[in-house]
């Protein structure tokens, strides 16, 4: 039996690849990021010492809260339209039959084609003149409902969702199955026996199975979200009128375009604060779930 | 997972044909969403072939005249021979890193108890939610000061290095449902935890490899934002950097965007049916063992 | 005071670690190319001349016949594609690791290069070449003019950016004059959009498109250039004046009598060049990179019915007729770091990426430059050779986003979107005038 020096060791020596990379390329990175968010700093040249002048600013600025509301929109709309889809076809594709491999692939294709491909086809679904969405609409005789969907900012954020979580539903979708493999058949069968099925296994069983995954998919949805960036850079770059601006589209601005840097980073560490936040309430909500 | 509807044999008839009926519905509502999902693929592959004309004036049907040559072109002009290439090297090599490395961390960290696990757990936690665009020009400067920019290993490793957290979390997700029991046993054989990491551990987490290698595959593939700032040498360029060659700010030529994309396409399509081969093959070797 | 020379320390060390675990990827440097024997001198350039485009090919094939011509120069030509063209320049900026020669855009980019030292002047090549220097166009040197008498670039494009095309065929038609006035123009749009065609094709999803074609033509028209001037040193005129808001009305104008198709901010600027093409629009207002990308894009039959004008005047307004946004485009630029031989040779790659020549070569392109030449008509397209000299005999005048500065060059593209979507003509007035004050009183 493995003693605990021995232990000790393993823990250190298999922790130790992952950390050394991670801190170095990650970590380090993200803190000196952060560092130049306290400066007034063009990218290039020289740096002024400005305290939290940039945060102040930020906060100041409508276009912050725009970003951020509409990346709460995103969070909320993946965590209600990914996670519950991409697990229910996770339960219903994971038997292995030529029907359900080829619909799973199909449901990961989007992921697979670069987020470029996706932005383009919507941009043609959304086409004010030629898309796919205000035809389909006029034939169902809703003429009135027909608008440019990517430039109507009442509008706009929703139909930029519908694409973001189409696109991230397969790899949710993948985690799930491979979650779900996990359960061993015992259970399945001591299931069988109980004489449980459908809605009711999946709450007392296979949905305590899996709870670390949901909430990992869950962290990575808040994540994601919080990050999101090129989908929305495509579709409309943030536009028009910053309607559609994200965080992360908004630090993009504020370093490349207008040089800005030290604000730039400013937002990105105000990116991380608030998904760390968005993290935290989740764990606190989770915990109280069956584990 | 196929004995289940079997299973509920003991129920009444009527309820058996209903439920059929009710899984016909599903699975006909299920190939309509794929086929709406495999839309933009189909979308692709045509308007590669056509002309600007075509693209433009036939955005959604087939090419009015198949121009395989936009193909050789893009092929030619976006170096993509060189370029594939290279981002098959990067990808499969910080793929590999990231498998090895994450799957260590993640045994390590949903295995054992001791003092610094939370704070290593929360410094991953971190590496989620880090938008990497505000890491580029740190990333620069220190690659930079080392000699690291312009090799493959500037990308290899920060590639790894963003990949690492999802993939440990989820191999933590994973490991945790796996019954200690198997690691008991083994340990009265008097394996020590290398041996249980490798000989029980590993083929056990074949799934979640396979999840971890296709998340990983596509976010290094399709990467454009460290290739382009990273990368010096033409002959380093990754693919990502051929597909926006076609596009000068004022204008766009979709048809070698088109053909650009979907030759980059193929790989990934292909590794991802290989891999999913692999996650299900996880399953029924678990079900057999049942 | 660097920020980042701390952090380097502790780095430096971490990756030391890194290294001695074996982590390091060193065997990866690519040893080829970089065996250079002491008399080679290395070159690198850097540009966005990437694509299949005329205009691309030929920039290219310059730096391949300096190239060929200086076999002592290791040349590293670096085609970097569009959409990251200044990001990647921006971050080499932030580590001060310029490559030697590169392309600057005119305006606020080669201006805060400038101001961070990281570029040197080129005049003594422009010295070198005088019949070469002479010959360029009025204010060809202005964007890169920062000291009297030191010029940082000179341009191998113009930007004219304000032309009127029009399809002939839907004005016949629709019995439609060309419009000369801003009065005839508003009957055009009235009466194509009475017969259910679009008046003005706009892809302003890049909000830049809307700000560099129509306003700048509109606003000199009524508020006259040394106003703008003015407004832009914030000395004397402001954006919140009558004559900027009168401007801005007339943009408004365009808006309220539905001039743009529906959704013009959601379609970039190629679709809506399509759109016109295909003949669904009977007028688009664009720069001379439409001409690039309609000469690689459009059939003759589509090409033949399209002309192109000037913006039609505004009488009531102080500015003159007759007018072209436009000035000088980008240029290649010399890093503050190269010396020595190495300077010597990439002034020599400057003027050969520049020179008469090339400046012939790139107008032949089907793309404009800022520089007298004459061009073989049978060598471009009919429509650009009628707008290469409608350029010839026009006047021009500033374009906006040449002299904003960036943060309020932004404010105006995002407030023309806005004024697009209903929004108040003040209010962004107010904001263009916070934000250039902001930079023009540091």
């Amino acid at each position: 039996m493995p003693t605990a020096m021995r232990s000790k060791g393993f823990i250190a020596i298999a922790l130790l690849p992952a950390l050394l990379i991670f801190l170095t390329f990650v970590i380090v990175p993200v803190f000196w990021s952060a560092y130049y968010g306290f400066f007034s700093w063009k990218g290039f040249g020289d740096a002024t010492f400005i305290g939290l002048d940039n945060y102040t600013e930020m906060l100041k600025d409508p276009v912050f809260w725009r970003a951020l509301r509409n990346n709460l929109i995103l969070v909320v709309s993946s965590i209600i339209g990914q996670v519950p889809v991409a697990l229910i076809l996770a339960i219903l594709l994971s038997k292995n039959s030529f029907f359900t491999r080829f619909i799973r692939s199909a449901v990961f294709m989007p992921m697979v084609l670069s987020t470029v491909v996706v932005g383009l086809i919507w941009g043609y679904i959304y086409h004010p003149q030629f898309g796919i969405a205000n035809y389909v609409l006029e034939l169902l005789g809703l003429e009135s409902w027909t608008r440019a969907w990517l430039s109507d900012p009442k509008v706009n954020m929703l139909a930029i969702s519908i694409p973001i979580n189409w696109a991230n539903i397969g790899p949710y979708m993948v985690i799930f199955i491979a979650a779900l493999q996990n359960i061993s058949p015992e259970i399945h069968d001591a299931a069988k026996i109980d004489g449980s099925a459908g809605w009711n296994k999946l709450k007392s069983i296979t949905l305590p199975m899996i709870w670390g995954t949901v909430v990992v998919t869950i962290i990575l949805c808040i994540s994601g979200s919080l990050k999101a960036f090129d989908h929305v850079m495509i579709m409309t770059g943030g536009g028009p009128a910053r309607s559609t601006e994200l965080l992360a589209t908004y630090m993009y601005n504020s370093t490349f375009a207008v040089y800005r840097y030290g604000f730039g980073s400013a937002v990105s560490t105000m990116i991380m604060v608030i998904s760390a936040l968005l993290i935290g309430l989740n764990y606190i909500i989770t915990r109280r779930k069956p584990s | 997972m196929s004995s289940l509807t079997t299973g509920s044999g003991n129920s009444g008839f009527s309820k058996k044909t209903l439920l059929k009926g009710l899984s016909g519905f599903g699975k006909l509502l299920l190939f309509v969403y794929a086929v709406v999902t495999l839309y933009p693929l189909y979308w692709l592959f045509s308007s590669a072939f056509k002309t600007n004309q075509d693209f433009f004036s036939n955005p959604y049907g087939l090419p009015t005249e198949w121009m395989t040559d936009n193909i050789f072109r893009a092929w030619e002009l976006g170096n993509m021979g060189r370029a594939m290439l290279n981002s098959t090297i990067v990808t499969l090599a910080a793929m590999v890193l990231t498998i090895i490395f994450s799957l260590l961390a993640a045994y390590a960290l949903s295995r054992f108890q001791f003092r610094l696990k939370k704070v290593i757990v929360m410094l991953f936690t971190v590496g989620l939610l880090i938008p990497i665009h505000s890491t580029l020009v740190p990333l620069f400067i220190m690659m930079n000061k080392i000699g690291l920019l312009d090799t493959y290993g500037a990308l290899i490793l920060p590639y790894t290095a963003i990949e690492l957290p999802i993939a440990i979390f989820l191999g933590m997700a994973y490991m945790s449902s796996i019954p200690r029991e198997i690691e008991e046993a083994a340990m009265i054989d008097g394996s020590g935890w290398w041996g249980i990491f490798g000989r029980m551990i590993l083929p056990l987490c074949l799934p979640i490899v396979a999840t971890v290698s296709i998340l990983a595959f596509l976010r290094f593939w399709n990467d454009f934002s460290f290739a382009l700032v990273f990368i010096n040498t033409q002959s380093l360029k990754t693919l990502p950097l051929s597909l926006s060659l076609f596009s000068d700010g004022f204008g766009t030529d979709y048809s070698l965007t088109m053909s650009a994309m979907a030759i980059a396409v193929i790989p990934t399509i292909v590794a991802y049916l290989i891999l999913q081969e692999q996650i299900m093959k996880g399953m029924v070797a678990g079900s057999i063992k049942g | 005071m660097r920020p980042q020379r701390k952090i380097g320390l502790v780095l430096l060390i971490m990756t030391l670690i890194l290294a001695a675990c074996g982590g390091g990827q060193s065997s990866n440097q690519t040893g080829s190319g970089s065996s250079t024997s002491e008399e080679k001198v290395k070159l690198t350039v850097w540009h966005n001349f990437a694509g299949d485009d005329l205009r691309a090919q030929t920039v290219r094939s310059f730096i391949d016949q300096f190239a060929a011509e200086h076999p002592e120069v290791t040349l590293d030509a670096q085609a970097i594609p569009t959409d990251g063209y200044r990001q990647r320049l921006s971050t080499v900026a932030a580590a001060n690791e310029m490559p030697d020669v590169f392309l600057v855009y005119a305006g606020s980019q080669s201006a805060e290069f400038h101001q961070a030292n990281l570029i040197q002047p080129i005049t003594e090549i422009l010295d070198a070449h005088p019949e070469w220097r002479d010959s360029f166009l009025d204010g060809a040197f202005d964007p890169y003019e920062f000291e009297e008498g030191q010029f940082y670039s000179a341009p191998i494009a113009m930007s004219a950016t304000s032309m009127l095309f029009y399809n002939k065929a839907l004005f016949e038609q629709h019995n439609v004059e060309v419009p000369t006035t801003w009065d005839e123009l508003m009957t055009a749009i009235n009466t194509f959009n009475d017969n259910g065609v679009t008046p003005i094709a706009l892809g302003n999803k890049a909000p830049w498109v809307a700000q560099s074609t129509i306003i700048g033509a509109i606003a000199d028209r009524v508020t006259g250039t040394d106003w703008f001037v003015n407004a832009v040193a914030q000395q004397g005129a402001k954006f919140t004046d009558p004559e900027f808001i009168e401007a801005l009305g007339y943009f408004k104008q365009l808006v309220d009598n539905n001039a743009f198709q529906e959704g013009a901010n959601s379609i970039d600027n190629t679709q809506a060049e399509q759109y016109f093409i295909q003949g669904n629009a009977a007028m688009m207002i664009s720069g001379a990179w439409t001409l690039t990308n309609l000469a690689a894009s459009a059939t003759e039959e589509q090409m033949k019915d399209i002309e192109v004008t000037v913006v039609p005047a505004i009488p009531e307004g102080r500015g003159e007729a007759n007018t072209i946004t436009g000035g000088a485009g980008g240029g290649m630029a010399l890093s503050s770091r190269t010396e020595g031989k190495a300077k010597e040779l990439a002034l020599e790659l400057i003027y050969t990426m520049s020179g008469p020549e090339a400046q012939k070569a790139i107008a032949e392109s089907n793309s404009m430059v800022m520089y007298d030449t004459e061009i073989d008509e049978s060598k471009v397209t009919p429509l650009y050779y009628k707008a290469f000299n409608l350029v010839k005999s026009s006047g021009i005048t500033p374009v906006y986003d040449a002299y904003l500065s960036a943060e309020a060059a932004e404010v105006i593209n995002n407030g023309l979107q806005e004024i697009m979507m209903g929004g108040s003509v003040e209010e962004v007035a107010q904001r263009l005038q916070d934000a250039q004050a902001r930079s023009a009183t540091p």
